[in-house]
């Protein structure tokens, strides 16, 4: 940790200049020292070439250009670029970060010359209230280094162990990341071998398909004319039409009922809408939307649903059997005496009825290739040999699509961005949720944002996951430790979530900070429908990304 | 429009694109005017412009008011008599009690009532409980002094035949001639007329009637024929009298007809200003027609004006109907105490002394027309004649303005809404961590639980608390909005209270009224009440409104009141109030009594503040005269645009010169998103608001000065610090308004009434009694200002002491990081200049004092400072100085000029004792200083033995354009005590 490094390094500096000097002035950091060193003359820190009698220093009046003069007072505290310029003060810049707090029990820091002496103890800053020592307004700010370093350092050895805690659990993330891509990796290897089985199966069958059609139209075609079998076609035709009729009423109906009822939830909406809006708001959307409403509300709507009808289209969409029609019983009916003629076959010689059926075969494949007779192909009369033989032919086809759908899906996530050592991808469709207010929020990493109710009521999204970026951010850091801190932090947003009543779709910015749980921190609505959330995990808890016991994770002391 | 057959398509089509375009333009830009009514579509506006008309074009016209000499006595500072009124088509007439006051403070007031409705002799239409009377009571809510009768007024026996003559004023300087027929008043300061009154004969005091459904034809006699004619042209046309119909809403109108009006001119007289509150320009415009002139009278109706727009005589949501003109040397003015919905008429008419001298010697006469719906003809005369005399007699009737807290002078910050109490504390946290100094935040209507005032959304505010604790810590306050519209929902312990206490406002019919605002349905507390303001007195105790710490503060919103579905967006004009005075006769006091009873609540929340409370601080948004004894108030919801930040400039400033100067505008706009120039050029101009407030609407985007970046940030930063630095001057400026009521920011034509030239300007202004003369850059990308400089004293550039002298015009560079801030030679400017988080915080810290050397060689100033938040100064806690360099003795002095010591004065000096002067900066120093090394430093009452010490003197010699300055280094005297430092 820095500030520990800091601490360290500050108290070795300390050590070496307590031996070698007297006491420094009020405020002066140890790194400073040496500018006090003299005890006559003062020379300002970035313009040596100003000299002061050394009475001057830490006397409430600000003489140096860069304020060092006062390392002590909140004399040169105006010296900002911050602050109305005026000459003599124009440009300036201080040389010391600010009043130094030795805080002896606890972690040296230092408070902006702008809080000296203001009769406010900034024990956060300032544990040993010693930037108050004017006793402005009589304040008086006791030590309690002891009780805050005490528990400063308590909370830091949680915060140790939990980042501890965090960088294992990232590690392992990272592990079961590496392991889900191997897995990935496995199965686009085992994805390559089995599209090659199915393209070499789909090649068969296609194969195999010829074969069978080119069998099939060899069959002899029952002369037309035939009365029943006209009938046995139109029997399956108004059959198969039958069945689409009802199958698409059925659908129809249920489109219906499903945009009705979307319907009265709509009007319902909209006139609780004009009930309540605002009318002083003078909105001219929503005006015009009321008027529009109104108008809408006050056509005649057409006629009400009646009941005895629906029940009539409940009968109709009952399958043909149960309305007392069986298709079969027609179709069995099919064998007609021009049947009977010719299975002539059946009374020959099975030798010659062999050869004869050949021969006749092959006439006719001579006479439909020749364009003589009609191929029997038609497809609603297609044989039960070929339908199937198509059927298995598209379903390989199928699954050689779903392999390489797969292929090309596995390749792309190969690809995608799941962070540094692809760590998200172990997280990806985790969900966290937290309660802020009225509502739970809801973060599915690498999926969306989600608010929900808690008194119940449709989920709306607030954005769906696009792409991963990187922010820098300077937070103040809870005690707790559960804070983004300070530096670059890796961002996920999400876009084009449910649009907002007069405002754009909704959006949302995930900040990820360090910690040892995935948990929402923070939730807040930055402007119209536009979110932050501040979110705690493991998986960034290493490098430039987060604490990880070592990075800026804890907020730098000084 | 020309219809030839065949191009006649063409036209309709092309117009019709160009009606849709302009509906896809307007809604962004303007208001929704026909929300509100013109003077048109108002009846008795309507009436009385037409009557003035027929007045106006016919030469015959005789005004048919007249005093009866029978009835004139003057007893005592005071002139009764009655005033007879010709009723046409009778030989009736109608008798009108006047009364003519004098004060001792200067101030004439003339009241003119109805006797039959003084007796309660009329009948009220549809069976209506209201009162009889005209409205007498607007006195008792607007005026709190000056109302002593003038022992040494008396009548001038050397009256023309037909008039009355009163001599009054100090040293009888003021003069009132009545005129007897037709009745009449002339003002005279020293022999010369300054004000008229019914000089055009327009006055009108519509009496009272009963309803006659006569046919349409009506039957003519008597022989008055001048009065017979008006009557057929205008005065009798009774479409209005009765029900008046307006956006879906009707107005019962029991009383039948019953406004007053009264013409006053102002002879010789170019300038008027005031009638606050409108967007156009300090100086009114005339207001019936021509170029770049109105064509609607001045509208004063408090109102709820979504999006107004800019340049208009359109009303707003506070109403001041006092108004001063200006010529050189000579400023006078009128209050015409009313708190019915008012019009006011302005023209100018140019007459030659002598038609040969072409032009030369031409004057201009500028004549008002005042038109009130109900109540009296009450008006109150201030002859001047200086600006100062006008509003501190003004000032003096209508109360000073609050001596403020300290911290409601400095920054806050606002925004609708901070959602949570983590939200605030976040945005609390984050200006520490930016190092911009806030003093208060503010909450909207979110904070509360379903927009039910008095509790806090369990879910979002859980624990306020620990909020208003952490605020504490560095001496910030918390502002919560409360206003009068009260949630009707079952359970809700403040309208349950409210109905069975029966403290709300009623219908025509007597039943409690019931209207839409931001709850829904609700009911609105009537403050006219005394019982009601006693029950809303207990509703802010700390026991009561649970989660309010001492830190925290009221903003009283929507107090027009503000009703959604209301006539014109508030209440309907026949509800009732206390008393049974009809809404009507006194809307636009409704707000200033809200925000008063609000005030009351605040100086007692608990045991220890009812012994010892600190000031209340209370934000309204509607407000009349008076107003400015309560609070501050801001010019509501603008928008992030240009011509409302250009705009908010005049604005403030007739709010100055109207007695109220704790005014401010939402610092970047209320609606829409400004762009950065745009949000860092507002925050430069509103350094300069007495009231600076940064606002925004929920669905803007987040805009606190720390999001903005750089360099944007820091300019907003410079100009935040530039305003702390500046407190001691603010606060002292605030300490003169409310014991003078001089302004705070001051244009140009108060401080140089000389100045005709300047009559005109309103977008530069003076910071107090200072000579700090500012004019923020109000335009996009304009990088300098032309500043005009009356008079022909040195001014310095504020930031580099740049030399400038005047009288002329100059321009100053205005990069975006700089402010056109100038000072003027001869004062001696107080300042803080350590940055702190909060003003509370720089309580203790030393100052810096700025001598700016004019002319003379001479400058002075003075400071005032007290704890800045109890009314311990009543008691003498405070230190009040006058600073004082001569340069023939080259001595800079500090007197005091405090009243004399009151039991807590030693306490605080005793408390004051640590804070020193630290600095002293000399702009303009004499080049004979270029030698001198130190001073001489003497204290009264010095510790030391020898009385004078000597300190270092640093001399910075000219440069360029630059003045020459010096600086006392750390002469460390007491900031109460006197002392002398010789150069």
């Amino acid at each position: 940790m820095r500030a520990s490094e800091a601490l360290i390094c500050l108290k070795f500096l300390a050590i070496v200049y307590a031996a070698s000097d007297a006491p420094r002035p009020r405020g002066v950091g140890p790194e400073f020292a040496k500018h006090y060193k003299d005890a006559k003359t003062f020379a300002c820190i970035s313009n040596p070439s100003i000299k002061l009698p050394f009475a001057r220093v830490n006397d409430d009046y600000c003489d140096c250009p860069d304020g060092s003069d006062e390392p002590g007072t909140s004399a040169c505290a105006h010296l900002s670029s911050y602050s109305p310029q005026t000459p003599g003060a124009a440009n300036a810049t201080q040389a010391l970060p600010g009043f130094y707090c030795k805080n002896k029990g606890h972690v040296p820091s230092y408070v902006p010359f702008t809080n000296v002496n203001d009769g406010v103890c900034d024990y956060e800053s300032c544990c040993d209230g010693s930037e108050e020592w004017d006793g402005v307004g009589g304040v008086k700010c006791e030590d309690r280094c002891k009780e805050i370093g005490k528990e400063w350092r308590k909370q830091d050895e949680v915060r140790q162990r939990s980042q501890t805690n965090a960088a294992k659990k990232r590690k392992e993330l990272v592990a079961e990341a590496a392991k889900i891509k191997i897995g990935i990796q496995d199965r686009l290897q085992s994805l390559t071998t089995e599209i090659e089985g199915s393209e070499l199966k789909v090649k068969q069958l296609e194969t195999e398909l010829a074969d069978v059609e080119r069998r099939e139209k060899g069959k002899i075609v029952k002369p037309a004319g035939g009365k029943g079998g006209k009938m046995g076609v139109l029997i399956g035709l108004a059959r198969d039409r039958t069945e689409d009729l009802r199958e698409h009423l059925v659908r129809v109906r249920d489109e219906r009922d499903s945009s009705r009822s979307r319907l009265q939830e709509v009007e319902s909406i909209l006139s609780t809408f004009k009930e309540e809006y605002n009318p002083n708001f003078n909105d001219e959307g929503v005006k015009r939307a009321v008027r529009a409403w109104e108008d809408y509300a006050a056509r005649d709507k057409g006629p009400e649903p009646k009941a005895a009808l629906d029940r009539d289209l409940e009968e109709l969409t009952k399958t043909d059997k149960e309305n007392g029609l069986d298709w079969d019983e027609y179709e069995a009916e099919e064998e007609t005496d021009t049947d009977v003629l010719y299975a002539f076959e059946n009374y020959l010689p099975s030798s010659l009825r062999g050869w004869l059926d050949q021969k006749l075969r092959d006439l006719r494949l001579m006479l439909v290739e020749g364009g003589i007779l009609a191929a029997s192909t038609d497809s609603s009369t297609e044989s039960k040999h070929v339908t199937e033989a198509r059927k298995r032919l598209k379903t390989a086809e199928k699954d050689l699509d779903g392999h390489r759908k797969d292929l090309k899906k596995h390749n792309e996530d190969l690809n995608d961005d799941f962070g540094p050592d692809d760590v998200f991808r172990a997280l990806k469709g985790t969900c966290v949720s937290t309660d802020s207010g009225e509502y739970t929020y809801e973060l599915c990493f690498l999926e969306r944002t989600t608010q929900k109710p808690k008194k119940g009521g449709g989920h709306t999204n607030m954005g769906n996951f696009v792409r991963m970026e990187r922010m820098t951010v300077d937070e103040d850091l809870p005690p707790n430790g559960k804070g983004l801190g300070s530096g670059e932090r890796i961002v996920m947003k999400h876009e084009n979530g449910q649009h907002c009543w007069n405002g754009p779709n909704r959006q949302t910015t995930v900040i990820l900070g360090c910690a040892e749980e995935n948990e929402i921190w923070k939730i807040m609505e930055e402007e119209k429908c536009i979110y932050r959330m501040e979110v705690g995990s493991p998986a960034v808890c290493e490098g430039a990304n987060g604490g990880g016991g070592k990075g800026a994770g804890v907020k730098d002391e000084l | 429009m020309y219809y030839v057959n065949g191009s006649s398509r063409g036209w309709t089509s092309l117009l019709t694109l160009f009606c849709i375009l302009c509906l896809l333009i307007t809604p962004a830009v303007s208001v929704k005017r026909e929300n509100f009514k013109t003077c048109d579509q108002s009846g008795f506006c309507k009436r009385n412009r037409a009557y003035a008309d027929t007045a106006l074009s016919n030469s015959r016209w005789q005004a048919p008011y007249a005093l009866d000499p029978s009835t004139v006595k003057f007893d005592k500072g005071v002139l009764t008599g009655t005033v007879l009124k010709k009723i046409i088509n009778t030989n009736d007439n109608l008798r009108l009690p006047m009364r003519i006051t004098f004060h001792e403070s200067g101030t004439a007031r003339v009241t003119i009532d109805e006797e039959r409705r003084q007796k309660g002799d009329i009948e009220l239409r549809h069976g209506s409980k209201a009162r009889k009377e005209r409205y007498n009571e607007a006195e008792k809510w607007a005026i709190v002094g000056g109302t002593t009768v003038s022992a040494g007024a008396a009548l001038n026996s050397d009256a023309e035949k037909g008039t009355t003559r009163i001599m009054y004023g100090p040293r009888s300087r003021f003069e009132a001639v009545i005129r007897h027929e037709p009745f009449g008043v002339e003002f005279k300061r020293e022999g010369e007329t300054q004000i008229q009154f019914n000089d055009r004969g327009l006055m009108n005091v519509e009496h009272w009637r009963a309803k006659v459904d006569k046919p349409a034809d009506e039957q003519k006699e008597g022989d008055e024929a001048v009065v017979a004619e008006s009557d057929k042209e205008a005065a009798e046309d009774e479409s209005t009298w009765w029900d008046e119909k307006f956006g879906g809403n009707t107005d019962s109108k029991p009383k039948g007809p019953e406004a007053v009006a009264l013409d006053i001119n102002f002879p010789g007289y170019q300038h008027v200003y005031g009638a606050a509150e409108h967007t156009g320009p300090l100086s009114l415009k005339e207001t019936r027609g021509g170029d770049d002139k109105y064509t609607d009278p001045y509208r004063l109706y408090n109102s709820d004006v979504f999006e107004y727009e800019m340049d208009s005589p359109m009303t707003l949501y506070g109403s001041i109907p006092f108004m001063q003109a200006q010529k050189k040397d000579s400023n006078v003015g009128v209050f015409w105490l009313n708190a019915a919905e008012t019009w006011i008429d302005v023209t100018k008419s140019t007459t030659s002394a002598n038609p040969l001298s072409l032009g030369i010697g031409s004057e201009v006469t500028t004549q008002t027309h005042w038109i009130s719906e109900a109540g009296l003809l009450d008006v109150f005369v201030f002859l001047g004649p200086t600006p100062q005399d006008v509003i501190g007699a003004y000032g003096e009737l209508t109360g000073y303005s609050q001596l403020p807290q300290q911290f409601s002078i400095a920054y806050h910050q606002c925004r609708w809404n901070y959602v949570t109490d983590e939200d605030v504390k976040d945005v609390d946290r984050k200006f520490d961590k930016h190092r911009i100094p806030y003093d208060v935040i503010w909450l909207d209507i979110e904070y509360t639980d379903g927009k039910k005032y008095f509790t806090w959304d369990p879910m979002t505010f859980g624990d306020p608390l620990g909020m208003q604790k952490q605020l504490d810590d560095h001496e910030r306050k918390l502002v919560a909005i409360i206003d009068p519209h009260i949630k009707n929902e079952g359970g809700y312990h403040v309208v349950d209270e409210l109905k069975s206490k029966d403290l709300a406002i009623k219908n025509k019919d007597g039943n409690i009224y019931e209207g839409w605002c931001w709850p829904g349905s609700s009911h609105w507390v009537d403050c006219f009440s005394p019982k009601a303001r006693d029950w809303w007195k207990g509703l802010f105790r700390y026991d009561k409104f649970k989660g309010t710490g001492k830190n925290s503060f009221i903003w009283n919103d929507m107090n027009e009141p503000s009703v959604f579905n209301g006539p014109e967006t508030t209440s309907p004009k026949d509800n009732l109030h206390y008393g049974d005075w009809e809404h009507r006769d006194l809307h636009n006091i409704n707000g200033m009594t809200f925000v008063n009873a609000t005030y009351e609540a605040l100086l007692s929340r608990d045991k220890d503040e009812d012994k010892h409370p600190v000031r209340p601080f209370v934000l309204t948004r509607s407000f009349y005269s008076g107003s400015q004894r309560l609070g501050a108030m801001w010019t509501g919801d603008n928008q992030a645009a240009w011509p409302h930040l250009e705009a908010s400039i005049p604005m403030i400033l007739s709010m100055g010169i109207s007695g109220y100067p704790f005014a401010g505008a939402d610092v970047g706009g209320f609606f829409g998103n400004p762009s950065k120039e745009l949000l860092a050029r507002w925050y430069q101009a509103g350094a300069f608001y007495p009231f600076m407030r940064g606002h925004a609407h929920i669905d803007t985007r987040r805009r606190e000065p720390y999001l903005a970046g750089e360099p944007y940030t820091q300019i907003i930063a410079q100009a935040i610090r530039l305003r702390y630095s500046l407190l001691p001057a603010w606060y002292t400026a605030f300490h003169e308004a409310s014991t003078t009521g001089a302004p705070i920011v001051r244009p140009n034509y108060y401080v140089h009434p000389g100045d005709e030239k300047g009559f005109g300007i309103d977008d530069q202004f003076y910071l107090g009694s200072y000579g700090l003369l500012a004019k923020p850059v109000t335009r996009e990308g304009q990088e300098g200002q032309d500043m005009y400089l009356a008079d022909g004293e040195k001014y310095y550039d504020y930031f580099d002491y740049w030399m400038y002298e005047g009288p002329t015009t100059v321009t100053v560079a205005a990069p975006l990081d700089t402010i056109p801030f100038l000072m003027r030679g001869g004062h001696i400017i107080p300042r803080r200049d350590r940055p702190r988080r909060s003003s509370g915080l720089m309580k203790f810290d030393p100052l810096t004092l700025v001598v700016v050397i004019g002319n003379s060689g001479d400058a002075e100033g003075t400071l005032y400072l007290d704890d800045g938040e109890s009314f311990d100064y009543k008691e003498g806690a405070y230190v009040h100085r006058r600073f004082h360099y001569q340069g023939a003795t080259s001595t800079l002095t500090s007197e005091d000029v405090a009243a004399s010591p009151g039991k807590k004065t030693k306490e605080y000096l005793k408390q004051m004792e640590k804070v020193r002067v630290q600095k002293v900066i000399v702009v303009g120093a004499p080049q004979t200083w270029a030698g001198k090394h130190e001073v001489e430093i003497s204290e009264e009452g010095g510790k030391s033995s020898s009385g004078t010490k000597k300190v270092p003197l640093e001399f910075h010699g000219r440069e360029g354009g630059k003045a020459a300055w010096a600086v006392v280094r750390d002469p460390g005297v007491q900031i109460g005590s006197g002392w002398k430092i010789a150069f």
